[in-house]
């Protein structure tokens, strides 16, 4: 873990942010049959917090990562097909800023 | 309907600004209100910026003596940053230091909408927080369809009310789904958002007010234009609150897209610019944010009202994105301007968009939507001449590097001849007039 304010990496940031994780309920799904055939992958390159990853695997399928989420939304505006259906956590779950 | 199924006079749908607002005024006036907010707490979800708070001090007076304010704004300044060098302008007045402060505060909105969620409920508001909303209830069909109550996650019954304000904020989830299912496309465009990222970084107090040369207590506000931002449509910001900077940006979605840039990456360049880092240097991370903007401002502002609904704050996309980066306080104007026609409409006993469509006249007369409408043009002219964001504050940056560059052996009427010469250089005189033209509307 880098301390390093310049260069620390997004996980390290991630990790000073408070969340209340619902590892067992993913609040957005994606329909890889559709990202299959997505070119650009705008969610991958957009998420402020790597919640989209390519598969290690198989580069066109999407690995969703929910228990990052920040909640903001922009992958929902981002994505060109419609494949990310994304429901607010329940009640109290996901990011909780302290600070905000 | 069932005995214990609850019907209140209006229920809020989002413990921010605009749903705060409108429950202070609706509880104080003897209504049955209840806001239903879907974080632990309200404003665990939000990030923020400046608060202006001329409209709460309507609803508040002196808010500042008791609200959670972290420093009062006495100084502004725009950087533009090149590449190696940079340009600001700097400006403030001692003023801004006595009550009221300008109205120009800084705060932590987790603090700050919790203090606000208090004070609605000592007017007599309920709060539900940590309660989802996933939709609203619907009696009729076609144009009779109204909304009466809210289906909230993992309750059976629906709650009802006579009125239902959709101040569910940028990521509007429930508001989308009440315009399709009422049919509320009277409208604006679609509207554009921006996604912004925010560090707060801790600091000593004592720091922070060495380096932004601030007495205790008063604060600075900082936008950055310029070169860690080549290919967005949007710039950087820097505040400073009690113990910690807040340093973040934000930036047109669709702008990042097209030039494949990851706004992290963009927040990370920011930040290590040479000037920049020397503002939170020592400091240490203490929270990582994201969170959208609605930024089409006046054209993009949907049908208002619709039978048992009125849309608030940021969910209406009521956002003022130029320099003035305004969105809390038209979030609170909307939020009375909609509590008043709740009102109205309890008097009139119809809740129907006929009724409702007051709240419209009323915000098309406010200060907000006047505001708005002032920089109506701004998300066009920003998208058709990316230049008054980069090219050419980069060219008046060189100009006065150039205009003040020491040279041995070289008269200073020769090295400003040739500065000048350099500014003119390749510039396309009557694109850049018509461009400056252009620009004045963004001020």
């Amino acid at each position: 873990m880098s301390d390093d304010l310049l260069t620390m990496t997004l996980q390290d940031k991630l990790y000073r942010t408070k969340y209340e994780p619902d590892t067992d309920h993913p609040h957005i799904e994606v329909d890889n049959a559709i990202c299959a055939g997505c070119v650009g992958q705008p969610c991958v390159l957009l998420c402020p917090a790597e919640v989209y990853k390519p598969n290690p695997n198989d580069a066109k399928q999407i690995m969703v990562s929910h228990d990052n989420c920040l909640e903001c939304g922009t992958c929902i505006q981002v994505c060109p097909h419609d494949s990310v259906k994304w429901a607010f956590p329940d009640g109290a779950m996901g990011v909780k800023y302290r600070f905000g | 309907m069932a005995e214990d199924q609850v019907k209140v006079d209006a229920i809020i749908v989002g413990g921010g600004p605009a749903g705060l607002a409108a429950a202070h005024v609706l509880a104080s006036n003897g209504l049955e209100v209840i806001v239903v907010e879907r974080g632990e707490y309200c404003g665990s979800k939000n990030v923020g910026g400046l608060l202006y708070g001329t409209v709460l001090n309507k609803l508040i007076p002196n808010f500042w003596e008791e609200a959670p304010i972290e420093r009062s704004v006495v100084r502004r300044q725009i950087y533009f940053l090149g590449q190696k060098e940079h340009v600001s302008l700097d400006f403030g007045s001692r003023e801004w230091g006595d009550a009221p402060y300008n109205y120009t505060f800084t705060v932590h909105r987790s603090q700050f909408d919790r203090w606000f969620a208090g004070k609605a409920e000592e007017a007599g508001a309920s709060l539900l927080e940590g309660m989802v909303v996933d939709d609203l209830v619907y009696e009729g069909e076609g144009a009779g369809r109204k909304a009466i109550g809210v289906k909230i996650r993992g309750e059976e019954d629906a709650f009802l009310a006579d009125v239902i304000l959709l101040c569910d904020g940028a990521n509007s989830l429930v508001t989308k789904r009440a315009v399709q299912t009422l049919g509320m496309h009277e409208g604006g465009r679609d509207q554009h958002y921006a996604v912004g990222i925010k560090e707060i970084i801790k600091l000593p107090a004592a720091t922070i007010e060495d380096r932004f040369l601030l007495e205790p207590g008063q604060g600075a506000a900082v936008d950055f234009i310029g070169v860690p931002f080549d290919g967005v449509i949007g710039g950087g910001f820097m505040y400073t609150e009690k113990d910690t900077i807040s340093l973040g940006f934000a930036g047109k979605i669709e702008s990042l897209v097209k030039n494949e840039l990851r706004p992290r990456d963009v927040m990370d360049r920011f930040k290590q610019h040479p000037l920049v880092s020397k503002y939170i240097r020592g400091g240490e991370l203490v929270e990582y944010s994201a969170h959208m903007i609605p930024e089409g401002g006046f054209s993009c502002v949907p049908q208002l009202a619709g039978n048992g609904v009125m849309i608030c704050g940021d969910a209406a996309g009521l956002v003022n994105m130029s320099l003035y980066k305004e969105g809390t306080n038209h979030a609170m104007e909307s939020g009375m301007l909609a509590a008043e026609t709740v009102l109205k409409a309890k008097e009139a006993g119809d809740y129907s968009r006929q009724t409702l469509r007051f709240y419209e006249e009323k915000m098309y007369a406010s200060v907000a939507m006047a505001d708005l409408e002032k920089y109506k043009l701004l998300p066009e002219i920003l998208d058709t001449t990316p230049e008054v964001l980069s090219a050419y504050p980069q060219r008046v940056n060189r100009l006065l590097i150039d205009y003040f560059t020491v040279k041995p052996d070289e008269t200073k009427k020769a090295i400003q001849k040739e500065a000048i010469r350099t500014f003119f250089r390749g510039l396309p005189k009557l694109k850049f007039a018509r461009d400056m033209i252009k620009a004045r509307k963004l001020m």
